[in-house]
């Protein structure tokens, strides 16, 4: 085990990844039989059963192994896959995975029991054998095959048969008896044996064996084969085919004379192979070389992807000051070695973002066991698709957009999609559609779930509103669609009539928007009532590098994020109006409400320049003194003493050692 | 000590193999991760023997098998099988297979397989 403790993370890696194939595959045969999917399932539960053997994890290749004879009924058509027979096999998946975590943690499976799903898996191909008489019928033939074995193999104890061919009419090459004893604990004796009597046969023509190939083919051998073999390759060369690894004693003699018990005394045989070691010494130096060029793919832990991250960050923050140091010096000689620092700095960023990206399908992967589970759960029929999982996000936008979108998608099954019959009645199919996909829109990554469910009822969200005292039943009069609809992202808000196991986990769509916003996405919903709902993210593809328009407010610096910005203007005081409590101004015939951000960074009565920034559809603009210029910028996140703050999504360090916090327009609205 | 071609769609086993296999003192030429590639890598490197995991994506050993025989008669190809794949391996030894080895792995085990069948 011990030995094997270096392909730990590796093992668990992979074995991962053969975890998710048989979850997705076993979906696919669930809903119906597919040779392609079943050989994958098939593959998956083979590699993750020998892998653990060879790391010594023998709870998690029992539990494999068990389920590959299930899987076997399955491929040869035995027997068929049911929803019981699907529920089991996904909860012996989900065995797997608590297993992976425990070895990931450094454990070896063994703290976890998997008995109860053996049993069940056993009691399941308990079933099926005595159900069938096909499968009853196997282990028999097996037997009968064996006895057949056992009995030419006691014939075969003296010398071949008499009416046994001696030797080709007309062929002049020697003839030799040769008895083979594989090895008493080789694994698989006839396979053994098999490609002995196979070496045998590339160097002569084969007149008998005992047990024949077909014999040694179909049954088990306990272990020894005689051969008559025709051959003119020498007695030494016969020999050194039919010895092998595994192989005990080879005993030859010319036909006729009997093969005694005596001759054969060597154990397996020393010549051939110091032979081999020998002839093969002079190359011992070369593989040092060769190796080198293999290594094409690395894996690398993240962690250590994460520090890289961390020093090419601080590398832009220097390279700003820098920067700044030569500006104020005008050092014209450090202006040009800068100009080139700055350019690997941009090409490893560049880099550094690029191999920190993965596919969507990361996360997608998952999602169709959590449709299939939910649906099940509440009787409805759901047909789940999934487009642009190939799309690619930064690392850590990726981890935190996994648990908003298993509850989005829980939320579109469980809330959404209705039961079957109601379904019917509405002139809908009783299957409902749900479909998450997603791609890359110029500087942000959309992902939409869509489902052809009930859609949001705009009257019980309101009702709803009002009951939890939300809103007062004359605001609930006063609310159109989008506004009803933006309730459901309230603290505390749920319109489910009961908790359930699904959805009702105390986990509102607050929380979800909440996620998103600390990925500096954004969430939207559309909404018909009867039709469905679409629910939109916004996703920034990185979040730790952003370009930004560094600004005063009443004195103090603070940076907006450029592709917010839609427009920088002149601050004309005497074009505001108010207009309810809203300051306002008018620009470009376009009324444009003004945040004035006094509040977080101080009351500034010198504003010269509107910046006005966009969120969605939504534009707003804030009065600045002045805009200091443009710059990359890496946005530190907030730490968890300050906690997060609606309108700041971070801080940043510039050039001359400032920290200066960064706007989040999204939130500031 | 032989110029070797490691099979397996799993860099797991592929690791395996190959410090077992680096260790006796062989030289490792190529990896592939499928039939297909393995069938490509053949052609282009020539080793002098393959270790040929049986279940792989795209195109499985047998099948990697039968087309390695075709380019070269004389291939050395030894089957990566487990306690189960009897048949499979059988299989491939009719179809020109000169040797096996056992999963899980058993360093000396493997070494003397392929000592064995670089032998021959």
């Amino acid at each position: 085990m011990s030995e094997f403790e270096a392909y730990r993370s590796l093992f668990v890696a992979e074995s991962r990844e053969n975890h998710e194939n048989l979850v997705k595959n076993l979906l696919i045969i669930e809903k119906g039989s597919d040779p392609e999917a079943i050989g994958e399932i098939f593959r998956s539960i083979h590699t993750l059963k020998g892998a653990s053997a060879s790391m010594g994890f023998a709870h998690l290749e029992h539990l494999c192994h068990t389920m590959e004879d299930v899987f076997q009924l399955i491929r040869n058509g035995s027997a068929a896959m049911t929803q019981d027979l699907g529920n089991l096999l996904l909860s012996c998946s989900d065995m797997i995975e608590e297993m992976l975590d425990d070895i990931e943690g450094g454990g070896d499976s063994s703290s976890l029991n998997p008995e109860e799903n053996i049993t069940a898996l056993k009691a399941w191909l308990g079933g099926q054998q005595s159900g069938s008489p096909a499968a009853g019928a196997t282990p028999a033939g097996k037997n009968v095959v064996t006895k057949a074995a056992a009995a030419a193999e006691k014939s075969g104890k003296s010398s071949p048969e008499p009416e046994q061919p001696a030797a080709i009419p007309g062929d002049s090459r020697p003839v030799f008896d040769i008895r083979i004893i594989v090895a008493n604990e080789c694994l698989m004796k006839d396979v053994r044996a098999l490609l002995a009597v196979n070496n045998l046969e590339s160097l002569g023509t084969i007149l008998f064996s005992n047990p024949t190939k077909d014999q040694l083919d179909e049954g088990t051998c306990d272990g020894t084969v005689l051969v008559r073999i025709a051959s003119d390759a020498g007695e030494d060369a016969l020999k050194t085919a039919a010895q092998g690894s595994e192989i005990a004693a080879v005993e030859i003699a010319p036909a006729g004379t009997p093969v005694s018990e005596g001759t054969a005394a060597s154990p397996v045989g020393p010549s051939p192979a110091n032979g081999g070691e020998k002839s093969g010494t002079p190359k011992a130096a070369a593989p040092v070389q060769d190796k080198a060029r293999e290594v094409k793919n690395l894996r690398v832990d993240i962690h250590q992807l994460d520090h890289i991250m961390n020093l090419v960050e601080d590398l832009v923050i220097n390279r700003g000051r820098l920067k700044q140091i030569a500006d104020e010096h005008k050092i014209k000689e450090m202006d040009e070695a800068i100009g080139m620092v700055e350019r690997s700095v941009a090409d490893l960023q560049n880099l550094m973002m690029t191999i920190r990206m993965i596919p969507l399908n990361h996360i997608f992967n998952r999602l169709p066991r959590v449709v299939r589970d939910v649906a099940q759960y509440d009787g409805k029929e759901v047909e789940f698709v999934i487009e642009g999982g190939d799309t690619e996000l930064d690392r850590s936008v990726m981890d935190g957009l996994n648990d908003p979108l298993l509850h989005l998608i829980r939320n579109a099954v469980n809330h959404g999609i209705e039961a079957p019959d109601v379904r019917e009645k509405a002139g809908k199919p009783r299957k409902g559609f749900v479909r998450l996909s997603a791609h890359r829109d110029r500087d942000n990554v959309i992902i939409e779930l869509s489902d052809d469910g009930a859609g949001i009822n705009v009257e019980k969200v309101k009702n709803k509103a009002v009951e939890r005292g939300l809103i007062s039943k004359e605001q609930a009069a006063g609310l159109n669609t989008d506004d009803a609809i933006e309730l459901l992202f309230q603290p505390g808000f749920s319109t489910a009539d009961k908790i359930t196991d699904i959805s009702g986990r105390g986990v509102g769509l607050d929380v979800v928007r909440r996620a998103i916003e600390s990925l500096k996405g954004t969430v939207r919903v559309e909404s018909t009532m009867g039709k469905g709902s679409r629910f939109e993210l916004l996703l920034p593809p990185t979040m730790a590098i952003v370009d930004v328009m560094i600004v005063r407010i009443s004195g103090k610096r603070v940076a907006i994020p450029i592709n917010s910005i839609i427009e920088v203007a002149n601050f004309q005081k005497d074009a505001t109006h108010q207009i309810g409590k809203n300051e306002t101004i008018l620009l470009r015939e376009e009324v444009i409400q003004i945040s004035r951000l006094d509040d977080m960074f101080g009351n500034s009565s010198d504003c010269t320049v509107l910046v006005v920034v966009q969120y969605q559809k939504r534009k707003c603009s804030v009065p600045v003194d002045v805009v200091e210029g443009k710059q990359e910028v890496v946005v530190k996140p907030l730490s968890g003493f300050i906690g997060n703050i609606r309108g700041i999504s971070g801080l940043t360090i510039l050039g001359d050692g400032d920290v200066v916090p960064v706007l989040d327009v999204n939130t500031m609205m | 000590m032989g110029k070797i071609l490691i099979v397996d769609d799993t860099l797991f086993m592929r690791t395996l193999l190959k410090n077992i296999l680096f260790t006796g003192g062989h030289t490792i030429i190529g990896e592939a991760g499928d039939g297909s590639e393995a069938v490509e890598k053949y052609k282009e490197l020539k080793p002098d023997l393959v270790t040929m995991d049986v279940v792989m994506p795209k195109m499985n050993g047998i099948e990697a098998l039968k087309a390695i025989k075709a380019l070269d008669p004389a291939a050395r190809v030894v089957m990566c099988t487990a306690v189960g794949q009897e048949q499979m391996v059988k299989l491939a030894i009719k179809t020109g297979a000169r040797g096996y080895i056992v999963k899980p792995f058993q360093a000396p085990k493997v070494l003397e397989e392929v000592k064995n069948v670089l032998a021959t």
